[in-house]
C-alpha cells in the first residue's frame, strides 16, 4: 500500500466500519482509488425505491481535487447528464479538501431529493421540469421502475 | 498487488473516466483542426461507439475531402487500442477496401500501441500516413462509404 495516502485509507475504514445508510461502497479489483457504489432513492421522491449505480474515482491530486463520480444507471434528472455525469457544485468550484468521499455521496443523494432544474446539465430534462414539474416527476419515477430495480 | 500501484509509476485511470477526459478533450476541440470525434451516440453509457473525422492533408489525393471513420474502444481499452474503421471510402495502404477496416500494424500509433495514447493520437497516425509518399493513390468517388457495419456492443 505504499504510496497510499493514510488520508483515503482512514477514508475507506471509515466508509466500512460506519457505513453510509442507503448508500454501499465497494472496491473495484481491491483499488484505493476506484469504487462502485450502490445508492438508494431517496423516500419522497420520485427516486425511491431504485437502487442506483455510480462509479467514483479518485484521481492522484484528490483531496486537492475532488473525486470524479458518475452514475451508470439511467437517470431522469435535470441536473445529470445522458452519460450519467452530476452538475453539482462541490465536484467542481466548490470543492473542498475538506469534503469527503461519505460528504459527496450524501450530497449527491440529496441532489436526488432536490433538483435543480435552474442550473441544468440536462437540458431537455431542465425544461420539462421547470414547464410541467407533475410530468417530469412522473418521468422520473418511470425511469426509476424501468432502469434502477 | 494489482498493476499501476508501484509508487513510482503514475496510476492509471480506470477506463471509464479516461474515456470521459478524452470526450471532454474532444468537444473542447484540441489540436490543429485536421482531426476531430466524439461520441456516436451521446447515451452510449460506457462509451465503446466513436465517430472520428479527418481533413484529407492538403497537397495529397486526400484533399479537400472529409472522412469519417468509426473507432471502438472495448473493455479493455486503453491496454489495447481502439479498433477503427473507414465510413468514407478511401484507397490508402492498410484499409481494407471491402470493409473500411484499417490493419493496426500499418499504422504506427496502433502498432506500438502504448496505454498513454488515446483516440485523437489514432486519428493524427492516419492522417500523419494519409501524407505519405505510398499513399499517393487514385480516389474513389467523393463521398461513397463502405457498407456499414453492425454496431459493435461489449468486448
Amino acid at each position: 500500500m505504499a504510496g497510499v495516502p493514510k488520508r483515503i485509507l482512514k477514508e475507506i475504514e471509515r466508509l466500512h466500519n460506519d457505513p453510509v445508510p442507503g448508500i454501499d461502497v465497494e472496491s473495484v479489483n481491491d483499488s484505493v482509488r476506484y469504487f462502485k457504489v450502490v445508492m438508494a432513492g431517496p423516500s419522497q421522491s420520485p427516486y425511491q425505491g431504485g437502487q442506483f449505480s455510480l462509479e467514483l474515482f479518485l484521481p492522484e491530486e484528490y483531496p486537492m481535487a475532488p473525486p470524479k463520480v458518475r452514475f451508470l444507471t439511467k437517470m431522469y434528472h435535470p441536473n445529470i447528464d445522458k452519460l450519467g455525469r452530476i452538475c453539482l457544485d462541490i465536484l467542481k468550484d466548490k470543492w473542498s479538501p475538506a469534503l469527503q468521499i461519505r460528504t459527496v455521496l450524501l450530497s449527491i443523494q440529496a441532489l436526488l431529493s432536490a433538483p435543480n432544474p435552474d442550473d441544468p446539465l440536462a437540458n431537455d430534462v431542465a425544461e420539462q421540469w421547470k414547464s410541467n414539474e407533475k410530468q417530469a416527476i412522473q418521468t422520473a419515477a418511470e425511469w426509476t421502475a424501468k432502469y434502477a430495480v | 498487488m494489482s498493476e499501476g500501484t508501484h509508487p513510482l509509476r503514475p496510476r492509471p485511470v480506470p477506463r471509464n473516466f479516461l474515456l470521459l477526459q478524452e470526450l471532454e478533450n474532444g468537444e473542447k476541440g484540441h489540436g490543429d483542426g485536421y482531426c476531430s470525434y466524439g461520441l456516436d451516440k451521446s447515451d452510449d453509457t460506457f462509451m465503446y461507439n466513436w465517430t472520428g473525422t479527418i481533413f484529407g492533408p492538403p497537397g495529397t489525393p486526400f484533399d479537400g475531402r472529409i472522412y469519417r471513420l468509426r473507432v471502438y474502444c472495448g473493455d479493455q481499452y486503453p491496454k489495447q487500442p481502439p479498433k477503427v474503421w473507414f465510413i468514407t471510402r478511401i484507397n490508402m495502404p492498410g484499409v481494407d477496401q471491402q470493409t473500411g477496416a484499417v490493419n493496426p500494424r500499418e499504422i504506427e500509433c496502433l502498432d506500438k500501441w502504448k496505454p498513454s495514447n488515446n483516440i485523437n493520437a489514432v486519428l493524427r497516425s492516419i492522417f500523419s500516413k494519409m501524407t505519405k509518399r505510398e499513399s499517393r493513390l487514385a480516389q474513389p468517388p467523393e463521398q461513397t462509404t463502405y457498407p456499414t457495419p453492425l454496431p459493435a456492443t461489449g468486448n
